[in-house]
């Protein structure tokens, strides 16, 4: 990660957040990635839906199974990564840089400091 | 059995279409019949074939029936000789253990389950004769749906060239205490791997073959479920066989519905139980199976629709709310590619 970017913080839905000047990038974790398999499919949200907390918002489908994205935090949508549309698989090779899903306009940073730091969301994922 | 192994579904599967891979499918069912006539006699009851006449060293895909024709289970019968004595070899879901070895138990009292001491390994794909030649003899004349006993290990052991991919291959039959054995050294072959339930899922749906729960239940008989070829149109006739009324009927009158193959215009995956509509919004049917075709590089999907449907008309599916356009594809979506001579059976 560049030095210029905030610390990466974690969802328990298993979401990544960091953010840059109040824009929010998010995707899912390296561990979803992971537990979900060869993904295929994702259907991205609408730019500029405004959307809350816990929101589903858009739809990763794996060989497997689909599985809901809930917004992280309270904003706006201003940017979609449109790469996923062609190749859905790049979530399995970079999760947490290329695999990027939509950017976000926050309304309320304190959303955003109450999520898990790196080391708390691994101790989430070992219990 | 996992989902997976460490490279994923669609690795697995594509490397059992291109090359091999291997199953272990040892929480299936494995029951050996005493091939006696009033054993053969009970069992008739239940399984829609003429068991007496069955052909040593072949195998053939059956069901047991309930009363109304609906399918208790699907299964792959076998007549073979083990130490010079003739079974009944009965690979059966590992689903449906509890509803099947109550039949056979009550049939033949000494009916062994020998899945409590065999495991049970598929061997699938076209590299399959290649890896498996070396280790095991497998004659150069056996066709798919051939049975017989080998030996490994000093032990004896079934080889069935059988499987549930659509590809040529092989299931085998070997005691536990060999079996690791075996695996290993197949596995020494760089061009075979492990593969999981989510592959062993694609592949058979993409080859258009059933799975109990989805397009098998015991509301749907057999002729419903497009499987009317496993039928012996013989024993239809025979009042010993459960629901021969009902299936007789079936086969002279039109279905109520019919069994379709569908693959979807956009990138959403069709998924078990989602509902099919008309162009005017009437519900016509659902999806029984559904996935994500490696192969097609699609979503696929089995299901059941209405037969007074006109195909020629445009099936929309539901999926998250919304209507997405599907086209009927035949079954199967991926053509066999099993060594055959003149079987009867697809």
């Amino acid at each position: 990660m560049g030095a210029y970017m905030s610390e990466k913080k974690y969802t328990k839905d298993h979401e990544w957040v960091s953010i840059e000047n109040e824009i929010a990038t998010i995707g899912i974790s390296n561990h979803a990635q992971e537990s979900l398999g060869d993904i295929v499919f994702i259907e991205l949200p609408s730019v500029g839906s405004s959307v809350k907390a816990k929101d589903e918002i858009c739809v990763v489908e794996s060989v497997k199974a689909a599985s809901d994205i809930y917004a992280p935090i309270d904003g706006e949508i201003i940017e979609v990564n449109n790469n996923l549309e062609n190749d859905a698989a790049i979530i399995n090779q970079d999760a947490e840089n290329e695999g990027w899903i939509f950017k976000m306009k926050i309304s309320d940073s304190n959303q955003y400091s109450e999520l898990m730091s790196e080391d708390e969301y691994k101790q989430f994922l070992e219990q | 059995m996992p989902i997976n192994y460490k490279t994923g579904i669609i690795n697995e599967h594509k490397n059992v279409r291109n090359h091999s891979g291997i199953f272990d499918v040892s929480h299936m069912g494995q029951i050996l019949i005493e091939n006696n006539e009033s054993y053969l006699h009970k069992l008739e009851k239940y399984i829609p074939l003429q068991l007496k006449k069955l052909i040593k060293n072949r195998s053939h895909y059956s069901f047991l029936l309930n009363k109304y024709g609906g399918v208790i289970d699907d299964l792959i019968i076998s007549n073979i000789d083990i130490k010079d004595k003739s079974y009944l070899y009965i690979v059966y879901n590992a689903s449906r253990k509890k509803e099947d070895e109550a039949i056979f138990i009550s049939c033949a009292p000494n009916a062994e389950k020998i899945y409590e001491k065999n495991c049970l390994f598929a061997i699938q794909g076209p590299d399959s004769i290649n890896v498996l030649k070396n280790i095991i003899d497998i004659p150069n004349n056996m066709n798919f749906f051939d049975i017989l006993i080998s030996k490994y290990d000093n032990n004896e052991i079934i080889v069935s060239r059988s499987g549930y991919t659509g590809e040529d291959g092989f299931e085998l039959s070997i005691p536990n205490e060999s079996a690791e054995n075996l695996i290993n050294l197949l596995l020494k072959n760089e061009n075979t791997m492990l593969c999981g339930l989510g592959s062993r899922d694609s592949l058979r749906l993409e080859a258009g073959l059933s799975l109990y729960g989805h397009e098998l239940n015991e509301k749907i008989t057999p002729i419903e479920a497009g499987l009317s070829w496993a039928l012996d149109k013989e024993r239809l006739e025979d009042e010993n066989l459960n629901g021969n009324e009902v299936l007789s009927d079936q086969l002279k009158n039109k279905l109520s519905n019919k069994k379709i193959g569908l693959i979807c215009t956009s990138k959403s995956m069709l998924r078990d139980g989602m509902t099919l509509f008309d162009n005017n919004n009437n519900e016509i049917g659902k999806i029984t199976s559904g996935c994500f075709s490696p192969n097609l590089n699609k979503s696929i999907a089995i299901g059941y629709i209405i037969s007074e449907f006109n195909t020629d008309n445009p099936i929309f599916c539901e999926i998250r709310k919304k209507l997405e356009l599907v086209k009927i594809n035949n079954l199967p979506f991926v053509k066999k590619n099993y060594k055959k001579n003149g079987s009867i059976y697809e």
